[in-house]
């Protein structure tokens, strides 16, 4: 089982495979770091598409060799998302990646109902693998990115998603926490409804391969003695591998108060595609980035 | 402990204080009949309110003994059900019984706001099966009352009867919600009440009773098709309760058992201040004299 992103990174090196990664509008800093860092560890080959000149003058003063990469020309960020997307659809790429382009532009070229990338009647989410210092091991988070208020099946298709995440790590049947503000279920809180059905279509195998219960708070789905001191009998019991939370307004908060205040590193990618797309923050750090280019690997 | 048959059903009345029972509009043969006998087998204390003459006539044609039974005469009918309901408000008594009267008659003096028989409880009817082909009785709500229970109504029909089983003795009743299915389907609205109640009962929101549901008929009374069907379930195939969708599904398993599995069949009116028995005239004098075990036992 990996317990955290650098024995993710290590699993990832041990699979010996070259990824081709497509980046749409190549030319940042961080970027092009993180690709740089993966090219010269050796589980991708990159293929950078935006202005080359801007690629080229990013390389240099960061004093990497452009020539490791392919570079493709394109004048603007639209026309690059959609040549990344089309490299992985001919399969010329195994792995897509934003670079400077706005996520909406970016994922409209993914979600393009001929030329995109979606799998037919898949939900498109987004999970990601966090590192806190404060937690045993990692914790899955879905979703922080993409589904502002998820019904009860993009609910089901994000825990699917993440559990078949939480497996690629080695851990075989995933406790997954559906997060609210109380354990009890009521009919004024949508989401303790959802989350009620989920658990018994859980139970009744129709969602497979996981522990899962819910309605729970944060306390009561990653804290042992908070789940002693209440006295709920749940089987997640303080020891959730999957956080699944009602809406992007409460995920997203989560994770970015996490990193920015509890030194957190995260890894995510999307999912619902036929192939790995790695969409994140501009913000984000590079070695986030780095992680998230392994994770698709991991996860290719 | 459990019941196997009515004969276990009228063990746990013997012996005990006999419970005092009105029979309201009194001048009913079936009703007499049966009220009667369970006098004599000293399971109850009856109380005649109605038209004395057109009891005694009753009584005389059929040879019943009654010397010594108290009668109070109330020629007019809704007079007669007033003076009864008054009675068991007042704690004269422990049991109503209808007569020669019509149910919705009874029910609104039961209903009424300033001498009825209120609990804020929703009323409820609750019947026990003995069935050849199970090894226990079976109690089955609701098959008579409520027409399409909301889930508000489900969780109160539920209350209702595991009140009654806990005071028939069983500590933990197994309440099976039925479905035609034993998975959540989003277009079944019974399967996903049935999921809703099962986490209320995981949370302790609905207590003395273990619940599991959806559960198709077959999995909630056979361990073999459960089995079958992979199901893990602590109710599966060893139901006390089974919980109706709605009154049509309800009616229609409570006449087939009665016509094609010659079931025996005693049942009463809960969620008022005392147990109502409200057997229809084509039910047996049979049925309606272990009604009145169930009453007397299920009488605080």
């Amino acid at each position: 089982m990996i317990r955290n992103l650098e024995q993710m990174e290590e699993k990832v090196l041990a699979l010996n495979k070259k990824h081709r990664v497509a980046v749409a509008w190549a030319q940042d800093n961080n970027t092009i770091g993180a690709i740089n860092n993966a090219v010269k560890k050796g589980f991708i080959e990159a293929i950078l598409i935006g202005k080359p000149s801007e690629i080229k003058k990013t390389c240099e003063s960061r004093g990497i060799d452009y020539r490791i990469f392919a570079l493709v020309e394109s004048h603007n960020e639209i026309q690059a998302s959609s040549e990344a997307v089309r490299l992985a659809k001919t399969g010329e790429a195994d792995i897509v990646m934003k670079g400077l382009v706005g996520t909406d532009k970016f994922l409209k070229a993914v979600m393009d109902k001929e030329m995109g990338l979606m799998l037919p009647g898949s939900v498109l989410s987004y999970v990601c693998a966090m590192e806190i210092p404060a937690y045993h091991k990692l914790l899955f988070i879905t979703d922080p990115a993409v589904i502002p208020f998820p019904n009860l099946d993009q609910k089901v298709a994000m825990a699917r998603y993440a559990i078949e995440m939480a497996q690629k790590f080695g851990i075989k049947k995933p406790k997954i926490a559906l997060i609210s503000a109380s354990e009890k279920m009521s009919r004024l809180f949508e989401n303790s409804v959802d989350y009620s059905i989920m658990c018994k279509m859980a139970d009744r195998n129709q969602i497979k391969n996981c522990i899962m219960d819910g309605p729970l708070d944060i306390f009561l789905a990653c804290d042992k003695k908070s789940v002693e001191i209440k006295g709920v009998e749940t089987p997640v019991n303080g020891d959730a591998d999957i956080l699944l939370f009602p809406s992007l307004e409460s995920s997203n908060p989560f994770y970015k108060g996490l990193m920015l205040f509890a030194k957190c590193e995260l890894a995510g990618l999307i999912r619902g595609t036929e192939k790995p797309v790695i969409v994140m923050s501009r913000s984000e750090s590079e070695r986030s980035k780095y992680f998230c280019i392994a994770l698709s690997c991991l996860m290719a | 402990m459990v019941l196997k048959n009515m004969n276990d059903l009228k063990r746990l009345v013997e012996g005990g204080p006999r419970k005092k029972l009105i029979l309201a509009a009194a001048e009913d043969q079936h009703s007499l009949g049966a009220v009667i006998r369970a006098w004599k087998e000293n399971i109850i204390e009856p109380i005649l309110v109605g038209n004395e003459e057109g009891i005694h006539n009753i009584c005389a044609s059929n040879n019943y003994d009654i010397s010594g039974l108290r009668i109070i005469n109330e020629p007019d009918t809704e007079k007669s059900v007033e003076t009864s309901v008054k009675m068991i408000s007042s704690k004269q008594a422990d049991i109503l019984m209808k007569g020669k009267i019509g149910s919705a008659s009874l029910l609104r003096s039961v209903l009424n706001k300033t001498w009825g028989l209120r609990t804020g409880n929703l009323l409820s009817h609750f019947a026990l099966f003995e069935v050849e082909t199970y090894p226990k009785v079976i109690a089955v709500t609701d098959v008579a009352m409520n027409i399409a229970p909301t889930l508000q109504d489900k969780i109160a029909i539920v209350n209702n009867s595991v009140a009654c089983l806990n005071r028939l003795g069983y500590k933990m009743p197994k309440v099976a919600v039925l479905g035609a299915v034993e998975m959540v389907n989003e277009n079944m609205q019974a399967t996903l009440d049935a999921a809703l109640l099962s986490k209320m009962n995981q949370r302790d929101q609905i207590i003395n009773c273990i619940i599991d549901g959806p559960l198709a008929f077959d999995n909630a009374v056979s361990l073999e098709s459960a089995q079958l069907k992979g199901i893990k379930s602590e109710v599966a195939g060893d139901t006390d309760l089974l919980l109706m969708p709605d009154i049509e599904v309800g009616n229609v398993l409570y006449k087939s058992l009665v016509f094609f599995a010659k079931a025996k069949v005693a049942s009463i009116i809960l969620g008022a201040m005392v147990p109502i028995v409200l057997t229809s005239r084509s039910d047996s004098e049979q049925a309606k004299f272990d009604s009145i075990l169930l009453a007397a036992a299920a009488s605080r």
